[in-house]
């Protein structure tokens, strides 16, 4: 279609000023945070539901993919329009619109700041336990897409186990509802399914998120060691000493050097790894709890194991974590964070093969992982305008993918497939899983108006 | 060779002789809404289930897969039914891995089989799911039917502690997604897809469950009401607490007067409070729900252990297979409502099968927001009808939606199984298309007639 006359078509139904179209503006809604860069036609901020799916209905009729847009905090190409077409950005439609305590409920726009969700919900007493380290950022739907995890998911689970419905606009512009405030609605798991689907099967423009009561009593400590493999060790006997605490996550040396320069929290800079370890419940029996932990940590030779004493502290060590990715983005100009999950037996292992690949490739690889549920993050560090070594850290983030699909674990825990892991799914899916795939994108959105060229691989010619 | 003969000979070709029924008396005990298949098959392995259904697609079967057979009476009534697929030869460990917290497993073991294996193992393990059916139900049909229980307020439901499916598609396709990793968003989540999926887009033959330890403790609370408002209340408060018990349950007299454990209290209604946690919450739970119940008006609270505590919650699982035993024209609705909407629901429930004559088992999860009724229906099976209308749109206007999980066929025919129809049903439709095209599995059991 004409470029006037798109621009024209769009501007009926959104308005002049919420249609995008400077170089600059089309230069920024090209990238996100991945390495991927694309380039939208223009960008459309719509207002309602309406006016998305009269966008939809202007986009599929004119053969224009749609690609979504939240705050662009996507690691791994989801919300870049490598195919063109246009951005479509929910940051207008960023309202809370019920928080429902009896229901315990809390219906909002998608383009509502994750953070700023739980501080709403948070006046009540109540928590929304999906907790992405980029939450400041991020919007809720852009957490839906991908499925965010972050550091509470070894108790509280990820985004996909938080969000109970959604109102969802189909290829073709008709709204429907799946999911909503109650279980168990008949019919297929929907939100389910949508939550993950990174844009590709539908625009999503209400939420309903589960909230949950405060729990009474929280414990956080930090654990610090000599050695990774100790570290790990921890966690392994942690978990087979029966408990769930909310939280088990790893840092490695150059990650709190890093995080060290960035906030000074005071993490040991000479530490080989730190394990940061929360429990939570009822305040009885917390203090029973946190003594056997630090003698599982002792058991496996910690240095040091510092209890948070209040609040501040608590943030403190918080901090140094959520603030982790920030932190190494410091060290180099470019990162590629790889988001493998492997059993969490097998997670020693899999670390020391990534030790091997950055060898191989003369990389430096900052390791920062979620301990408990096996999702290990290494962050490969590079300066993308040296193609050669651009060209390296595609081929250890395949081989890190690699490896720990041979043992039994996927290619992404949290951030996504996009465009960044299409080449690694061949490595756990078989031709045949992903034509199932590609019948569920094909009842969802046939004509492939959503995101085209994310998610699944392109379809081999007969 | 007569059409039958060749299906017989194809299928004893597939997956032996002895594992082909086809005599005519046993199959009519197998018949699922009064139709019987031409021929049951159990296939020992994944493998032998695609290659029963390529043959089946390429000669346009309807094929309805079956585990114990404890859930047959779900969904609508079969539009064709030519092959009972078996899964329980299906009943393999191919994963057994506590130190990880997996367990995969094949979709022809009993639930009851594998709990009792995971028990035995070190400090003791579970599957965190305590649906109908106790003993008998294969996880297969638990999961393809989606089916809970009490428990799902503290640990969560199939959704949440699955991490991955293997499936024959309606192609004969074999599909293997997720598995070890608990955290795994690559590709669309499948796994959730076939979760509850009824057979309708494809057969569940291995699960792989993250299992969960033990808890160091366990009780359970029964807390008598004389009235509707107050045991509601005291669930409501709980409900938005700190406290985080396993499970809040909400019965009325019919349904106490069917357990042990509760058909002795002095009561209209009775809220049963589950208690899983280390020794000093449960301890802790134990002395501040006593007292908050007396708060809210209950009578003294009855503590259960060991035993007891166990064997009340077998019970209360399989309410409705005891009252089949005695109850013709047995009639089992599942209702899902908002979780505010307690008293309503159950009153409005109390009385419409009071206007109908009818006495029905109440029992009510209100911590997950399902409210399950048991009843006789009558012989023609008009007045449950209008009943099942009445209490689905009674559903609907409290957040939710109304299914039909037993009844006689002369009943199912008169009302929507599946509840008010929601504006996703076209999406649930255009997923049947692409996946079972030429409409094999399960034909017209599902949501939307599909």
């Amino acid at each position: 279609m004409e470029r006037e006359k798109m621009i024209e078509g769009l501007a009926k139904i959104v308005g002049k000023e919420d249609v995008m179209t400077s170089e600059m503006e089309l230069q920024l809604y090209g990238y996100d945070a991945s390495l991927n860069r694309g380039r939208p036609d223009c960008i459309v901020m719509p207002a309602s539901t309406e006016e998305v799916s009269k966008v939809v209905k202007f986009a599929r009729e004119n053969h224009i993919p749609v690609v979504a847009r939240g705050a662009g905090t996507n690691l791994s190409g989801g919300s870049s329009p490598t195919e063109g077409g246009i951005a479509l950005l929910f940051t207008r439609m960023n309202k809370i619109l019920e928080i429902d305590v009896e229901n315990q409920r809390v219906v909002v726009e998608p383009g509502a700041i994750t953070l700023d969700i739980k501080g709403a919900i948070g006046k009540y007493g109540y928590l929304y336990h999906p907790d992405p380290s980029s939450e400041k950022a991020t919007t809720i739907a852009g957490n839906l897409g991908e499925n965010a995890g972050g550091a509470h998911c070894f108790k509280y689970g990820v985004t996909s186990n938080h969000v109970l419905g959604a109102e969802v606009v189909l290829f073709d512009g008709e709204v429907i509802e799946v999911g909503g405030k109650s279980l168990d609605n008949p019919g297929f798991d929907l939100p389910g399914l949508m939550v993950g689907s990174e844009g590709t099967l539908g625009m999503v423009t209400k939420l309903t998120l589960r909230m949950m009561p405060k729990t009474e009593a929280v414990k956080t400590m930090l654990a610090i060691y000599e050695t990774i493999a100790d570290g790990a060790n921890t966690v392994s006997d942690i978990v087979k000493a029966g408990m769930i605490p909310t939280t088990l996550e790893m840092m490695d040396n150059l990650t709190i050097k890093a995080v060290e320069a960035a906030y000074h929290v005071g993490f040991p800079e000479d530490a080989a790894s730190i394990l940061l370890i929360e429990l939570d419940g009822l305040k009885d029996g917390m203090d029973r709890l946190t003594d056997e932990v630090v003698a599982i940590c002792k058991k496996n030779k910690v240095r040091e194991v510092r209890v948070a004493k209040n609040e501040a502290e608590r943030e403190k060590i918080w901090a140094g974590r959520k603030g982790a990715f920030g932190a190494v983005g410091r060290l180099r100009p470019n990162y590629l964070v790889n988001d493998p999950t492997v059993p969490r037996t097998r997670l020693p292992e899999a670390l020391a093969q990534v030790v091997e690949i950055g060898k191989k490739y003369n990389l430096p690889i900052a390791n920062v992982f979620h301990a408990g549920d096996g999702n290990l993050h290494p962050l490969i560090l590079f300066d993308e305008r040296d193609k050669d070594e651009l060209d390296r850290v595609h081929k250890a983030a395949f081989e890190i993918m690699k490896i720990c699909a041979d043992m039994g674990g996927t290619i992404s825990g949290e951030h996504g497939i996009g465009v960044e892991k299409l080449k690694g799914m061949p490595l756990i899916f078989s031709e045949r899983d992903i034509a199932a795939m590609r019948n569920v994108k094909k009842a969802f959105d046939p004509e492939s108006v959503y995101n085209p060229g994310k998610l699944l691989p392109a379809e081999k010619a007969a | 060779m007569s059409n039958n003969e060749k299906l017989v000979s194809k299928l004893k070709e597939i997956v032996g002789e002895a594992n082909v029924i086809e005599d005519p008396e046993k199959l009519k005990a197998l018949a699922v809404d009064g139709l019987i298949p031409r021929v049951m098959v159990s296939p020992g392995t994944i493998e032998e289930t695609s290659k029963v259904v390529v043959y089946a697609c390429a000669e346009k079967l309807a094929v309805i897969p079956m585990g114990s057979g404890t859930k047959m009476t779900l969904g609508g009534i079969p539009k064709k039914f030519d092959i009972l697929l078996s899964t329980k030869r299906m009943n393999r460990y191919n994963d057994y891995d506590i130190a990880n917290l997996t367990v995969g497993v094949e979709s022809g073991v009993t639930l009851a089989e594998i709990q009792a294996k995971l028990a035995g193992e070190g400090r003791g393990y579970f599957i965190p799911l305590d649906p109908q059916h106790s003993q008998g139900a294969t996880v297969g049909g638990i999961v393809a039917t989606n089916d809970s229980g009490a428990k799902r307020f503290l640990y969560g439901g199939n959704r949440d502690f699955i991490l991955g499916i293997k499936a024959v598609m309606p192609n004969g396709d074999i599909m293997s997604v997720g598995g070890k990793a608990v955290k795994n968003v690559a590709g669309y989540d499948m796994t959730k897809l076939m979760i509850g999926s009824m057979g309708a887009i494809g057969i569940i033959c291995e699960i792989t469950f993250r299992i969960t330890p033990r808890p160091d403790a366990e009780a359970t609370l029964l807390f008598p009401f004389n009235g509707l408002k107050e045991a509601a209340a005291f669930l409501k408060k709980l409900l938005h607490s700190k406290y985080y018990p396993a499970a809040l349950e909400l019965m009325n007299a019919t349904m106490a007067a069917n357990l042990k454990a509760t058909s002795a209290l002095k009561g209209k209604y009775v809220a049963a409070i589950a208690l899983d946690g280390i020794e000093e919450w449960v301890t802790r739970l134990k002395a501040d729900l006593s007292e908050m119940g007396r708060q809210e008006g209950a009578s003294d609270a009855i503590l259960l252990t060991a035993d007891a505590h166990r064997d009340f919650w077998m019970a209360y699982r399989d309410v409705a297979d005891s009252l089949a035993k005695t109850q013709s024209n047995l009639v089992a609705l599942k209702a899902n409502f908002a979780l505010s909407k307690v008293t309503e629901m159950v009153g409005a429930f109390e009385a419409a099968l009071r206007e109908a004559g009818l006495n029905g088992a109440l029992f009510c999860s209100a911590g997950n927001g399902i409210l399950r009724a048991v009843f006789g229906g009558d012989d023609s099976g008009a007045k449950a009808a209008a009943l099942i209308g009445k209490l689905t749109a009674e559903a609907v206007k409290n957040g939710g939606n109304l299914i039909v999980e037993r009844a006689p066929k002369a009943i199912k025919e008169k009302v929507n199984v599946w509840g008010q129809t929601r504006s996703d049903v076209v999406v649930v439709r255009r997923m049947k298309e692409q996946m079972d095209p030429a409409g094999i599995l399960n034909p017209g059991r599902y949501v939307g007639g599909v």
